[in-house]
């Protein structure tokens, strides 16, 4: 069974639709890059899959559990959104740390608030658990730093701890390299190349055409609120079927 | 006659002091609901809401002084509302000024609050965070350090304000001072002690302005 399986999302922004029928279905273990022009819908479609937008039809079920359906008001409900949305992390693409708390506070609040609801894990495991995540990201010494004392590329790696540490199902990425000078692209980059050698589920909107070619097991490729082509990462980045991902992707030979 | 000078505008500055912190103590939460009826998605309570921070913000605090004082004595067949004496005036004037100042401070809230990039509420919503967490947890400190700046300037401004309160004869310290140009204490025809009232007011608010000077400094750790 696929762990997320997408189905026929639409969404509107007043008379604008920006999703169209949306379908497709993610394995455990796996990631996918959605590529596409901007106002392709690439952004909304990851903003609905975190409940931070309602899709007007659709469906969507993580392991075979029916998260939203448009057509069941029992599945809309507010008060289960929160619960449902652990299921999913987001890293954005403003990277949007908590600018009052250090870089191990921005990847320790949120699962400190949800131990103190339901018990479990003590302030000291998860700070332990925090430290260990800003290591694998690099960040071992910059656990005390605030964020404006970070660079762009160290924020980025603190905002991916901090969705990892709710231990998502799915991890998604909003072009988390697009605000960075390219000189800071690489280092993250690289710690979602690592992401997905340990088998992270993952979904990553992104405009490095080579880094989503490399990482992903699937490329989507969006245009017009619609998934133009969908498939294999070197047919479609670079064989690609269809007239209009053609014309995409020959705007990024030329660079 | 210096000591019984001071002694008189001691007690009048009290007064002032009082006022000042007692419409602190209302407006500062009173301000933060009144934020709240000002950004609600409920319109009428919107367009309410806009409507009394109109009429506030838009007439004179004077005026309300002198509504809020006088009117109800007039309207109600029991007579005036408020205790006679001092004590009546000292809540009549809380009340208009904690009104007043609500307003006012709504409206620093709400560009406090609405400062605060929309990107921090959907960083604690995708991290399951309710509504009050991220309220408390995130965005209210962040709006704190946003509101400072335009919070000391409208404090500094009440502290001057809560002479205005004279006009409903509160024995404020300016009332303490001018009755030594009329008769008190046995003194006619004294200048000195109105102007020596400045005094007063430059001193507590050169306290205030360290102070808010402190909490800009100790919020300066972010950005």
């Amino acid at each position: 069974m696929s762990i997320l399986e997408v189905k026929h999302i639409e969404k509107h922004f007043g008379a604008t639709q920006v999703l169209n029928d949306i379908s497709f279905t993610l394995e455990e273990g796996q990631a996918i890059s959605i590529i596409g022009s901007s106002g392709s819908g690439k952004t909304t479609l990851l903003r609905c899959l975190n409940f931070l937008e309602k899709p007007d039809g659709g469906s969507i079920s993580v392991r075979g559990e029916t998260l939203f359906d448009a057509a069941d008001p029992k599945t809309q409900l507010e008060n289960e959104i929160r619960k449902k949305r652990l299921h999913f992390g987001l890293v954005f693409q403003n990277f949007n740390l908590f600018p009052q708390y250090t870089a191990l506070q921005n990847v320790t609040l949120a699962r400190e608030l949800l131990s103190k609801e339901r018990g479990g894990e003590t302030k000291e495991e998860i700070e332990a658990a925090g430290r260990e995540l800003l290591a694998q990201m690099g960040l071992a010494d910059r656990a005390g730093h605030y964020p404006h004392q970070l660079s762009g590329g160290q924020q980025q790696r603190v905002a991916i701890a901090r969705a990892l540490a709710l231990h998502p199902d799915i991890l998604c990425f909003d072009e988390p390299t697009s605000a960075l000078d390219p000189e800071l692209t690489g280092e993250v980059l690289r710690v979602i190349r690592n992401l997905a050698e340990q088998k992270t589920t993952m979904i990553i909107v992104t405009h490095e055409m080579a880094f989503a070619r490399d990482v992903a097991d699937q490329v989507i490729f969006m245009d017009g609120g619609v998934i133009v082509e969908q498939g294999d990462p070197h047919q479609v980045i670079d064989h690609p079927r269809e007239e209009r991902t053609r014309q995409f992707l020959s705007h990024y030979a030329e660079n | 006659m210096f000591a019984t000078v001071i002694g008189a505008l001691n007690e009048g500055f009290l007064q002032t002091l009082k006022l000042f912190a007692v419409t602190l103590i209302g407006a500062i939460p009173l301000g933060l609901v009144v934020s709240f009826g000002s950004m609600s998605h409920f319109t009428p309570l919107r367009w309410l809401t806009k409507t009394v921070v109109w009429i506030i913000r838009g007439t004179p605090l004077m005026l309300q002084l002198i509504i809020i004082f006088y009117i109800p004595g007039y309207l109600l067949e029991s007579g005036s509302p408020w205790p006679s004496g001092e004590s009546g005036r000292f809540l009549a004037s809380a009340v208009a000024f904690i009104i007043n100042y609500a307003c006012y401070f709504s409206e620093i809230y709400r560009g406090g609050i609405q400062g605060v990039p929309v990107g921090q509420q959907e960083a604690g919503e995708v991290l399951g965070m309710t509504r009050s967490q991220i309220f408390f947890k995130v965005t209210l400190l962040q709006m704190i350090k946003r509101i400072v700046p335009p919070m000391s300037n409208e404090i500094i401004t009440l502290v001057k304000d809560t002479s205005i309160a004279r006009i409903i004869s509160l024995q404020e310290v300016i009332w303490a001072g001018y009755a030594f140009l009329k008769s008190s204490h046995g003194y006619k025809g004294l200048l000195w002690p109105l102007f020596f009232t400045g005094v007063y007011y430059l001193i507590f608010n050169g306290a205030l302005t360290l102070l808010f000077g402190w909490v800009e400094k100790k919020l300066s750790y972010f950005r």
